[in-house]
């Protein structure tokens, strides 16, 4: 999977297939973990763009099925970013 | 002899870690799910030793150093960058005053600030709505999945045995000894048992031996937005006049995180997901630190405060069985205690009592005396 220069996965963290494959034979055994540590689908995308292909390379590295990896993700909202002064406009105390 | 340890958090990892340095080798860490996916990867990574009981203020002052021997032994990272509790009205600063000696007794140099100093410490502050403020510096945060990851591929390096996906499900006793933990993946048999499995976990383990251990997961909302450069210089700020004591930290990664204790319904589930507290919880951060209007929300979890009574830890040994013990009802404040867990809890397994003698007052016993733990600030 290693090519002569960086293959990006997650865009918005810079997170590369080297990251994963470093962490994977540094002994992260799983998706949820790696996720946390190399901060995969932390960044504004919330993973729609990189989610899928960490979870492929991690599921190829560990010899998993890509259903039993990404298993415990869950989508969390908002499912985009949203202004702080939309999301106060209707608070009431 | 094997000790079984059930729960893979932060206070799993650190009982493990400290009774390997002292000689034990076989020890098997269960986990339900993954590697700290209960409240310690739900947590906002901050911690400070000034509570308002004898008890948390001498234990989480040794964590603390602790934690920060932990930086080259185990190269873990953190960083002492400070609480600033905000007072809105003029009369908090005299509770202030009163704890600020308090902490200064046990060698915590908090100190009350003037408006004009409170802005040295965290510019942009509306100066408008407040009063003045306490300074912890001994307090602070940390990268939690860094630190939980290298203490984890550690221990694996040393020999500890894990098993995750791997639900406790009831102790198998005889006597007063448990002999085994029947889990989700088979019988594990051992000599001693430690549980520390968060607060309901911990709850319906320790039911099944008939002990009834006080604890409610109470839900808390933190919301964080994109990544930012420092805005925020200390590591907490608390807005302590306003109810639930709103709260805003910026972790090393730049995201803005806020939080407020809001009610909501007992052990709520971690997908009860509720767009409310959004804008509940920043609108009186927004307040204090009026640019913190023009951030982004990126999102928001659910985490628990594992809450006991008197919103301490239940520490030690299980009566009347001889090798059963337990360390949860951290009540917020695990991750920060969790190197202060492993070393007592090593302590009463090994040597059958604590060397901090104060932590004696945590054992499940001072709900059955009556005893308990006093404590006001119950934040962060």
């Amino acid at each position: 999977m290693l090519g002569e220069k960086p293959v990006i996965i997650c865009r918005c963290n810079d997170v590369t297939i080297e990251d994963i494959i470093n962490a994977v034979e540094a002994g992260i055994d799983h998706f949820e973990v790696l996720r946390k540590y190399l901060k995969i689908g932390f960044g504004p995308c919330q993973g729609r763009s990189c989610l899928l292909l960490a979870a492929r390379i991690f599921a190829k590295l560990t010899g998993r099925r890509i259903e039993e990896v990404i298993s415990e993700y869950r989508v969390r909202p908002p499912i985009v970013p949203i202004p702080v002064r939309v999301l106060l406009a209707g608070v009431i105390e | 002899m094997r000790i079984i340890v059930i729960g893979g958090g932060i206070s799993g990892l650190f009982i493990a870690y400290e009774l390997l340095k002292r000689g034990i080798r076989d020890i098997i860490v269960i986990e339900e799910k993954y590697l700290s996916a209960g409240g310690s990867g739900r947590n906002i990574g901050c911690f400070r030793s000034s509570f308002t009981s004898p008890e948390h203020v001498i234990l989480m002052k040794r964590s603390i150093e602790l934690w920060l021997n932990y930086r080259s032994e185990l190269g873990l990272e953190l960083k002492q960058s400070g609480y600033l509790w905000i007072a809105r009205k003029p009369e908090t600063l005299e509770v202030f005053e009163k704890l600020s000696v308090f902490h200064r007794n046990y060698g915590i140099p908090t100190r009350v600030l003037s408006i004009d100093e409170v802005e040295h410490v965290q510019p942009g502050l509306n100066k408008d709505i407040i009063a003045g403020a306490l300074f912890d510096p001994m307090a602070g945060r940390m990268p939690i999945f860094e630190n939980l990851v290298k203490l984890y591929l550690k221990l694996k390096t040393l020999g500890v045995i894990f098993h995750f996906y791997t639900k406790a499900i009831r102790l198998n006793s005889s006597g007063y000894r448990v002999k085994s933990v029947i889990t989700s993946k088979g019988e594990i048999y051992g000599d001693i048992f430690i549980v520390s499995a968060g607060g309901k976990g911990t709850r319906e383990l320790l039911a099944t031996v008939n002990i009834e251990f006080p604890v409610i997961d109470e839900t808390r909302h933190p919301i964080i937005t994109e990544p930012y450069a420092e805005i925020l210089k200390p590591a907490l700020i608390i807005d302590w006049d306003t109810p639930g004591a709103p709260y805003v930290t910026q972790t090393e990664h730049g995201g803005i995180i806020f939080a407020r204790n809001i009610a909501d319904i007992p052990e709520a589930l971690l997908t009860s997901h509720r767009i409310d507290v959004i804008g509940l919880t920043i609108k009186p951060i927004i307040e204090l630190l009026p640019i913190l209007k023009y951030v982004n929300i990126l999102r928001y979890w659910i985490g628990y405060y594992e809450t006991t009574p008197d919103h301490h830890p239940i520490y030690g040994p299980i009566y009347p069985y001889e090798n059963l013990y337990v360390a949860a009802g951290f009540s917020g404040h695990g991750l920060m205690m969790g190197p202060i867990t492993g070393l007592l809890i090593a302590d009463w397994v090994l040597n059958g009592k604590p060397s901090i003698p104060i932590a004696e007052n945590l054992t499940l016993e001072r709900f059955k005396i009556g005893k308990l733990v006093k404590e006001i600030a119950i934040v962060g």
